[in-house]
Parts: structure tokens; sequence; C-alpha cells
């Protein structure tokens, strides 16, 4: 408890004992006190506040280091497994009249655009992000992406005839064979968004439609899906390189297959972390330290070294040893601004495939 | 929230509605909700009425011993016995190492669906069944049962003297346990299982939208207000009451041989129903490194966790005290209304009344109370103001009018007359307000996940958004630290209470 706190905590005593009689005082003392000391966090100055959907139990550990280095305290929203990670970024939109937070730390560029286009982030171009490729920056600064995921197919090695792309998905060989993430949450819409931007509608409502044709099962999450192929249930899954690496290391009997790799291809979608400065927000100066942490190097390592076994965006930084470095591979080219559009636009036609 | 999800676009609108009664999925969901509470409130309902009377009126041993191991559930929100279950019948679980994976592939289908589901929250509200019946079986005036005993067997009476006698109680409870159950979130949220509230936490957290979230709650506010009207048809002119002398007992039912058999029976379904779940976790998550680990993420968020809920235990008992007494002495019109309406917002689902009080405060005008965690005790107080008032008026009602009216002839003033009269009498009724209101806020889910501000939600919050990707050791270490809590204060005031008797 600070100095300032312990003051506020004796003054509500001493006005409370001065002013009203016994019993009611007691009552009055216990609540206030309470409700002072629980929120003496709020006030603090030197703080940031930061929305993050990256899963806590790998951001977390960042901000953490973030406090002992700096001193400046952080407080954060978490996203649960259930809201996946739309609920930090819908409260930010919520917020906008309103906001809360300095910083947002999505676990992909898509919807930290969404708040580019709704006004709510903030033109910010961190020194520590210079050496990161421009394709995973927003042109104008309003988010800056690091430590990315990459969209990789998770397949059983027991499997004969093995995927080879996300149209595996409609091919009648892998008829009921498949399985995938729930596409109105997490990266799964934004694999969809990237799909329907690189094939335009036509094709994509081809392979939505192709999906349901083939018996694609739907699965709560990614790790549901990847757990499916580990135990056999299902041939393949389209995953977060995090989620097929942890199974790796688990020894499980799975293997993992770059998509879409040949020549002409489309490639894998690769999915950074982005972070956003918002607009008007309490603390802007603590903000933008804490982008600056989050995009250099230092930050980079830490995740590709955790169990999320993210992909470094800096050169020379060492990927997780079951991954290719990202300059190995070929990515979908993909205008993530384009993309957050796309998921706004799809919205209806994904929950009406889903039948919300 | 009701004016906000009918106004769209600067009119009156039905779209929101239009649209969320339009799509299939919401009877799908509603009808979930039903078939879960419906299932939960049998087995919990026939399961707790059942060992109530074997505790109370038969010659059954270690009853007291029973119904506080039956009780514990009680203590901690009901994931935690779902986290437990899933120790031991989830795919890597306990059963699964010890005969194949095939097994625990069948069980973890059993437990990801309404069985697994029905039991975790089955035994999660057992207590409420069991201590309603206690509390109206230890109500019920003797001499009835003795004359009726005069012409009937033991059996005979229980049957058609003492179980109508309780009647009241028994749908006080069932009612509880099915609207507690259309409201749960975390366990059918851990458990995979598509409910209203799971579906409307995910309108306003996921979607964020909460004029669509507030017109899918609409069938369960239906339901609550369905429930409430049930219990006040059931209860007619009464009010349950506890009764905190120690009450006058009928002849005690002997079990004869079946005393052995029935009171194993009733310690292995205590195994089943609270043991095995905590065994679980205990198995998962009391390794060093786990429980340090959770105390190193876990500790602050502990502390949140105890302050908010003693500042909300505190003005829920002062504001239920007042409220016990408007009610109690019928000193205001529409008293039955206000009770009602304490009621209907207990069994309200949090998610509900998170998302009203985010619609309400989220302005820079009311940032002061928006951005602090005083919006978390306001929910809680809106939540829990019921416990409160209800049992500061239980006790009440114990307490004879006419020493006010003698002090009021005496020319006492009605401030001290409240608080020179009333106030100590009504220690025990007030204390154990205290301590029930505060282990509510304590275990309780939705309302920390949307109202805790950043950087400073409690314990139960922090679990769930563990759970995204954290490692099983973890959630169930946390699981653990969450009993601790809980039992920690209620350890202690029982003891309290126990020796202050004592002294007394």
């Amino acid at each position: 408890m600070g100095e300032g706190c312990a003051e506020k905590l004796a003054a509500v005593f001493a006005m409370a004992r001065s002013t009203v009689k016994h019993p009611v005082k007691n009552v009055i003392c216990v609540a206030i006190a309470a409700v002072v000391l629980a929120g003496c966090g709020t006030s603090h100055k030197n703080a940031v506040t930061v929305y993050v959907s990256e899963d806590q139990v790998f951001s977390e550990p960042i901000l953490k280091d973030f406090e002992k280095e700096t001193g400046i305290k952080v407080n954060a929203v978490f996203d649960t497994e259930e809201a996946k990670s739309t609920g930090v970024m819908n409260r930010l939109l919520a917020e906008k009249n309103n906001p809360q937070a300095d910083v947002y730390w999505a676990n992909e560029p898509v919807r930290a655009d969404v708040l580019r286009q709704q006004g709510i982030s903030f033109e910010f171009r961190p020194e520590n992000g210079r050496e990161i490729p421009d394709q995973f920056k927003d042109s104008q600064g309003f988010w800056t992406g690091f430590s990315a995921r990459a969209r990789v197919l998770l397949v059983n090695q027991n499997v004969k005839g093995k995927p080879s792309g996300v149209l595996s998905y409609v091919d009648p060989k892998m008829n009921g064979k498949g399985v995938i993430a729930n596409p109105l949450f997490g990266t799964t819409t934004a694999e969809m968004a990237a799909l329907f931007s690189v094939w335009g509608d036509e094709k994509g409502n081809q392979f939505l439609a192709g999906l349901k044709r083939n018996q694609v099962k739907l699965s709560t999450g990614n790790g549901e899906s990847a757990d499916f192929v580990a135990s056999g249930q299902f041939d393949f899954a389209l995953v977060d390189s995090d989620d097929a690496v942890d199974r790796l290391r688990h020894g499980k009997a799975v293997e993992l297959v770059y998509p879409d790799q040949g020549e002409g291809e489309i490639g894998m979608l690769v999915l950074p972390n982005a972070v956003a400065l918002i607009r008007s927000s309490p603390n802007p100066d603590n903000g933008k330290k804490l982008i600056e942490y989050l995009v250099s190097k230092q930050t980079e390592r830490k995740l590709a070294l955790a169990d999320c076994a993210q992909i470094p965006l800096h050169p020379g930084v060492t990927p997780p040893k079951e991954l290719k470095p990202i300059e190995q591979t070929r990515t979908m080219k993909v205008d993530y601004a384009t993309l957050g559009a796309k998921l706004q636009a799809i919205q209806p036609v994904l929950k009406h495939w889903v039948g919300y | 929230m009701l004016v906000s999800s009918v106004w769209v676009g600067g009119g009156l609108s039905a779209r929101n509605y239009v649209e969320v009664f339009g799509n299939p999925q919401i009877w799908v969901l509603f009808r979930n909700s039903i078939t879960l509470a419906a299932l939960t409130t049998a087995l919990a309902g026939i399961t707790g009425i059942i060992l109530g009377v074997l505790i109370i009126k038969t010659d059954m041993p270690v009853g007291t011993l029973l119904a506080a191991a039956f009780s514990v559930p009680l203590l901690f929100p009901p994931y935690i016995l779902a986290v437990g279950w899933f120790e031991i019948l989830g795919r890597g679980g306990m059963l699964s190492r010890w005969t194949n994976a095939a097994i625990g592939e069948m069980t973890s289908g059993w437990l990801f669906g309404f069985p697994g589901a029905v039991v975790v929250l089955s035994s999660a509200f057992l207590p409420i069944v069991l201590l309603l019946t206690i509390t109206y079986l230890r109500g019920v005036n003797p001499t009835l049962e003795e004359a009726a005993r005069l012409s009937y067997g033991p059996f005979a009476v229980l049957r058609q003297i003492t179980i109508p006698l309780i009647r009241p109680g028994i749908v006080l409870a069932l009612t509880l346990v099915f609207l507690l159950t259309m409201g749960e979130y975390g366990a059918p949220a851990f458990l995979r299982l598509n409910v209203f509230p799971v579906a409307s936490f995910t309108q306003s957290s996921a979607l964020y939208n909460f004029d669509a979230a507030t017109a899918a709650a609409t069938p369960l506010i239906g339901v609550v207000l369905a429930g409430l009207f049930v219990e006040q048809k059931a209860l007619g002119q009464r009010s349950y009451s506890f009764r905190w002398a120690r009450p006058q007992m009928s002849q005690l039912i002997p079990l004869g041989h079946m005393r052995v058999p029935v009171v194993i029976g009733a310690m292995m379904l205590a195994l089943l129903f609270v043991g095995v779940p905590i065994a679980g976790v205990l198995w998962r998550g009391s390794s060093a490194a786990a429980l340090s680990e959770a105390i190193e993420r876990g500790a602050s968020s502990a502390v949140h966790s105890v302050l908010y809920a003693t500042a909300a235990a505190t003005l829920v008992t002062g504001v239920g005290f007042f409220l016990a007494y408007l009610i109690q002495r019928r000193a205001l019109i529409g008293w039955r209304w206000l009770d009602a309406l304490g009621l209907f917002l207990f069994t309200l689902p949090g998610t509900i009344i998170g998302i009203g009080l985010i619609s309400l405060w989220n302005r820079p005008s009311t940032n002061w109370i928006y951005a602090t965690p005083g919006l978390l005790v306001f929910g809680f107080m809106a939540q829990y103001t019921a416990i409160g008032t209800r049992m500061v008026a239980a006790g009440m009602s114990q307490l004879s009018p006419s020493l006010e009216e003698a002090a009021e002839v005496a020319g006492v003033k009605w401030f001290r007359r409240v608080f020179g009269i009333l106030t100590p009498l009504l220690r025990p009724a007030t204390v154990a307000a205290w301590v029930a209101t505060f282990v509510f806020c304590l275990r309780d889910v939705s309302l920390p996940l949307l109202l805790a501000p950043p950087g400073q939600d409690t314990l139960t919050a922090r679990t769930m958004t563990l759970m995204a990707n954290g490692s099983p050791e973890l959630i169930a270490a946390l699981c653990l630290l969450s009993v601790t809590l809980a039992l920690g204060p209620v350890t202690v005031a029982g003891i309290a209470w126990r020796f202050a008797r004592r002294l007394a």
C-alpha cells in the first residue's frame, strides 16, 4: 500500500469516527476502508493500462518484466477463453468516448486495424520496431507488428495422403477427416478474412459451402482442434503454430505441414502480434514506453523461447527450434488493413454459416 | 438496458429482439438451459431432501459432519468442481492414466456434456436444498408430529405431516436451484456447454453487443420472474425463517438394521459429490511448483477478492439490515415487492447485472465510479442484497416487536431503538449474513470478469482468464487457492461463533 493510500485511509477513519456514532460508524469504516484499499492502484500516476488479447499466461510475464525494468505499474485486462481475442477489442470500441486503456496488445493485427478504422488508435512509430519488415506494420503507424504465429496444418502421423493446403478441407478424399476452430473467434476469423481477401468473395463462399459438404468438424478453438488430431479423432487441422509446437514438444504423434508452399500457391497466413496506442488515453507517454518494450528484439526473443513459441520478425533473432525462420517460408501476401475491413464485411456470412 | 435495446438509430425499434428471437440458435440455448436446470434441480432436490430428512429426522450417526461435508461446495465457485472432475475424467485425467486412453475419451465425452454439467451443478447447489430442508425441519412444531404418531407409523407421519409442513422450504430451495443453474456461467463455460449465460457473456464480452445481449437475456428474465411467482404462490403469506434458538426436536425415527448401510451410502455420496472433485484438484495442483506459481500469479488478485468481498459484504449487511426492518416490520407499502425485487436480482445471471451497470456508468461524467472497484461493489450489492436482507429478516422474525414498542412508550427515539435494542439482539443474524455475503462475493465469477477495473481482477476472474492456455497444474493450484481463501474466513467465523456461545 502506497503512502497516499495510507493517508486516504487515515482520513476516512478520522472523518467517520468524528461524524458518525456507533454502530453505523463501524459499517461505514469497514466498507470505505475496503473500497479505498482496493482502489488504491487505480489512481497510480506512474502507470500504464493495457488491454491484452494475447493469452495471459504468456503476456503477463512480459508485462511483469516491463514493470521491473521501468518501475511503471502495468494495469492489464485479459481476455477469457470464451471471449477469445475479441473481448478486449470490443471493450475498447465500447469505451471510445471514455478511454481507459493506453495500449492495446492484440494477438493478431486484423483487430488492431479495426481500431484504426474506428478512430480509436493513435499514430506512433516505435524506434525499436524499425527493423521489423514493413509488411507487418501499418503504413501510417497506427499499429506495429511483432512476434508472429503462422497458420499451419497439424497432421496426425498415421495418416496416409497428407493434406498440403487449406483446400484439402474441401477435397472429397478428405471427407470427414478435417477439423477447424469456430471461425467467429480468434485467428480462424483472420484466416477466413484472408482467404476471402485473396480469393475473392465467390471462392470464399464456395470454400465455406465446401467445408459443410465435406463434413468438416467445428471445434471450440485451435487447442481443441490440435487435441483432436493428436488423439487421432481427426486427420488434420488448421491451427496456430504455437498449438502445433506444443503438441510436438509433448511428443504427440503429429507433424507440422506448412500449407500452400508450392510455386504459385497462396502461402501460409502469418499473424504477428500487434500493438497500438489508444487515442486520448490517460497515460500516453507510458503507453509509448510499453510499446517500445513490446516490439523490441528482447521481447521477441522471450516470446520465441516461451511455450507460445512465437516467430520473431526482427532479422537475426532465433525462432523456436521446431519452426523455420520466417524468411524461409512462403507467406500469404495480405494487406492487414484490407483484412480488417474484410473481417467486418464477412462477419454476417460467418455468423450465418455457424448458425448464430 | 431495456430502453437502449429498443432504441436503435435514434428511434424505437424491435430490431434487436427480432434478430435475437428469429435466430433458431437462441431457442437451442434456451432448451439447453431449461434442460440443464431441470435435471440439476431434480438431482440436487431429491438428494438434498432425502439427506436433510435423514440428518434431522432419523438416528443416522455423524449427521452434522455429513451436512458440513455436503455444504463445502457452497464456499467456492462451481467451476472448481468442474476442474476437479476434469482432472479425474478428462482425456489426460487420473482415470485415463490408471486404465487406458479409450476410457479417458469416453469419460471426457461424458463430462463435457449434460451428464457432467448436471453432476457438477447438482453437487454445487445441493447444499442449498440440504440446508433449507434442515432449517425447515427444525422449525416444524414437534407436537403435531407427536400427535400423529399416536395413530400412524413414523414414515407415514413423515410423508403426511412433516413433508407437507416444510413444502414452502422445499419449493423455495428448488426454485433457487433452478434459477441459479439457469444463471450459472463458470461451470458450463468450462464444460463447453452451450447455455444462455455463456451466450450472453459472449454477446457482451466477445461481441460487446449490449443491446443484443439484453434482448437475448429477456427469456431468462422471464424464467426468473416465473420462478419467483411460483415461489410466492407456494409460500403464500408466509415468509421462511431460520430459527436461531435451539429447536425442540421430536422423537427420532430409528433406522434399525438399515442404520449402517444408510450412513455408508451417505458417506459415499459425499465422497462422490465433494471428495472426488477436490481430490482431483489436489492431485493436479498441490505440487510445490504449481502452488508457488499460483501464489505468484494470484496473490494480488486474492487480496482484491477479499477486499471487494469485505466492502460488499459490509454494505450488503448494512443495507440488508434496513431493508429487513422495512420488510419484517411491514414499515413500507409494497414491502413484498421490495423482497421480491431483492430475490429477483439474486437469481438474475451476473452477466445481465454486469451489462446493465456498464451501460449505465460507462461515460466520462461517471468515470469516477466506472474506473474504480466501486462498480464491482455495486454489482455485488445488486446481486447479493437479498442474502443480507433475508438472513437479517429471519433473525428479526424471532424478536418480539413488544421490545421496541415498550421503548417507544418510554420515549426512546427510533434511531436508539434500532441501534440500542435491535442491533445487539440481531448480532448473530448480522454476522451470519455478513459471512454468507462475503462467501458469495468471493466465489462470484461473472461480475468480476465484466466489472473489475484494469489490473485489479479477482482470483476467480484471474483463474478464468488464465484458463486460456494455462497449464492444468496452474489452474488446479489456483482453484486450491480459491478454496483456501473461502474456507479460511468461514472456519475462523465458525470457531469464533462456538467460542462466543460457550462464553455465553
